[in-house]
């Protein structure tokens, strides 16, 4: 089912909301992390990508609500720091609703839908997230973080070009219009 | 403000979200001397908000203290200022009447001391108004049963003789008065004399000659010759001796308080007073040869003076041990012509 929006000033046209199947968020979200977590056992090279954030940015940037996003965002974050064992619960929270609230923000604006945007707005929110997360660490856990290395663009890369690819998996689960 | 909210929704959701997982941050994270971060927070939060009252009330405090209870304080003030003045009056009335008790109960114990004397106790009520005299005005008269000459003595000694009588009041004339005179001796060497007043303020001995040695400190007694004052009775010591043409210049430092006086007691008759306590000094026992001395008979002198005015005894001279000239006699009082050794020349 699909209906339109108005969605301010900003936008001259109408933006498509997508519609999932009634569990999809929760499945794929959990999904997500558990492959997260899983994956980490094999070795470090799992943490070129960041499952849950493309999760929460896709289901962002696809239900055009920021509520709705930062809430998943939220979640989403404080699950993958529950699952973690060296950082305090709430510093992936607060990087992922953010960046919730700014994907579905964006998603909003401009089109999504093709390859190169997603490349782009996973490139960006990747570094927005880690932006987020270097200010948490310095500011609230007094510890130093970079908010910019060569291993971080390398990793918002690979990100990037994997989140394109699991967002076209993940369009299938579109509920059909 | 619920305007607001609702249409800044999201972004109020999303400052809510973060905002609460800051707060689940800073309960776990422990901060230096293993603080959490959430009481570390809290305490930085509170503290000014605490200083700021604390800065506040202590300025509300002093405005309270400094301005408003500034009026209670001055009317309080004015209240205990007020307060210290009646008690400042009050205990100078309490130590004046202390003073006044004390008084009498000298005068009492000394009356008491010597009842076999008759005496009533007197308050001075006046003095004369002419600086070169020296009178006083007592609140007991002729009802009191005062009469002339009757002697007028302290605790500490002699003070002086009636010499007017009102119905109510009577005046007195100090020994240091010009026109007084008693007759006196010494203690010690029983050497008669007079003690007249002067224009100095302390009397003077006179009629002791120049051979006689009389130093600073000797004890000075009525000698009772003048039949006024008993014999014995402490009028005071010399305190200064010199020669002089033709008796010695002897001053006299009277033992009563002649400017103080307050309470007196006026003898009613010559009665001899012996003393019977210890610490009587006004009265001083007569010792040696001389004591042996005729004294004046009870009965007489127990009357009143001008009821019963004593016997003449003319011819009487003060005795001395020393040879030199004639010694005068007292001159008599005015109003007592029949007295042969009366104690003052009148006035």
């Amino acid at each position: 089912m699909n209906y339109t929006i108005n969605i301010g000033a900003h936008s001259e046209g109408n933006v498509e909301v997508h519609k999932y199947y009634s569990g999809t968020v929760v499945l794929t979200s959990f999904f997500a992390l558990v492959l997260q977590a899983f994956l980490h056992k094999y070795g470090r090279w799992s943490e070129l990508v960041d499952l849950p954030l493309l999760v929460t940015i896709y289901f962002g940037v696809s239900r055009r609500n920021p509520v709705s996003g930062l809430f998943l965002g939220a979640v989403i974050g404080i699950l993958q720091d529950a699952l973690g064992h060296d950082s305090p619960i709430g510093m992936y929270g607060i990087a992922k609703t953010f960046v919730g609230y700014v994907a579905s923000s964006v998603g909003a604006r401009i089109d999504t839908e093709h390859p190169v945007s997603r490349f782009g707005l996973i490139f960006i929110l990747f570094h927005f997230h880690q932006a987020v997360l270097t200010l948490t660490a310095r500011y609230l856990l007094n510890q130093p973080g970079a908010f910019f290395t060569p291993r971080l663009f390398i990793d918002s890369l690979v990100t990037a070009g994997f989140g394109v690819a699991v967002f076209s998996l993940l369009d299938r689960l579109r509920r059909p219009s | 403000m619920v305007g607001i909210f609702s249409r800044h929704r999201s972004l109020a959701l999303l400052a809510g979200v973060v905002l609460a997982q800051v707060l689940l941050l800073a309960f776990q994270i422990k901060r230096d001397h293993d603080v959490r971060l959430i009481r570390y927070w809290a305490v930085a939060l509170t503290t000014p908000a605490q200083r700021g009252g604390t800065w506040t009330f202590s300025k509300i405090g002093g405005v309270w203290t400094g301005y408003i209870g500034l009026h209670n304080a001055r009317k309080e003030n004015e209240q205990l200022r007020s307060e210290l003045d009646r008690l400042q009056l009050r205990n100078r009335e309490l130590e004046t009447e202390a003073a006044e008790a004390q008084r009498l109960r000298l005068l009492l114990n000394f009356r008491d001391g010597h009842s076999e004397a008759p005496m009533i106790a007197a308050q001075v009520i006046g003095a004369s108004a002419d600086p070169a005299s020296h009178t006083l005005f007592i609140n007991r008269g002729e009802h009191d049963h005062v009469r002339r000459n009757m002697g007028v003595i302290t605790p500490d000694g002699v003070a002086g003789k009636i010499v007017e009588v009102f119905p109510s009041t009577s005046q007195v004339l100090l020994i240091n008065d010009k026109d007084s005179g008693v007759g006196a001796l010494f203690a010690d060497t029983r050497t008669h004399g007079v003690v007249k007043g002067s224009s100095d303020p302390d009397p003077h001995m006179d009629y002791v000659v120049n051979d006689e040695k009389v130093s600073a400190g000797e004890t000075i007694l009525t000698s009772g010759e003048d039949r006024i004052f008993p014999k014995g009775l402490l009028i005071g010591t010399v305190s200064a001796a010199a020669p002089a043409t033709p008796f010695q210049l002897i001053h006299v430092k009277p033992a009563a308080r002649l400017d103080r006086l307050e309470d007196v007691l006026v003898l009613l008759s010559q009665q001899e007073l012996t003393p019977k306590e210890a610490g009587e000094s006004s009265i001083v026992p007569i010792s040696g040869p001389l004591s042996a001395l005729p004294a004046v008979q009870p009965s007489a002198a127990s009357q009143p003076f001008e009821s019963a005015p004593p016997k003449n005894v003319t011819g009487a001279k003060p005795t001395s041990t020393q040879a030199g000239p004639t010694k005068p006699a007292v001159s008599p009082a005015r109003e007592q012509t029949s007295s042969p050794v009366p104690s003052s020349s009148p006035r």
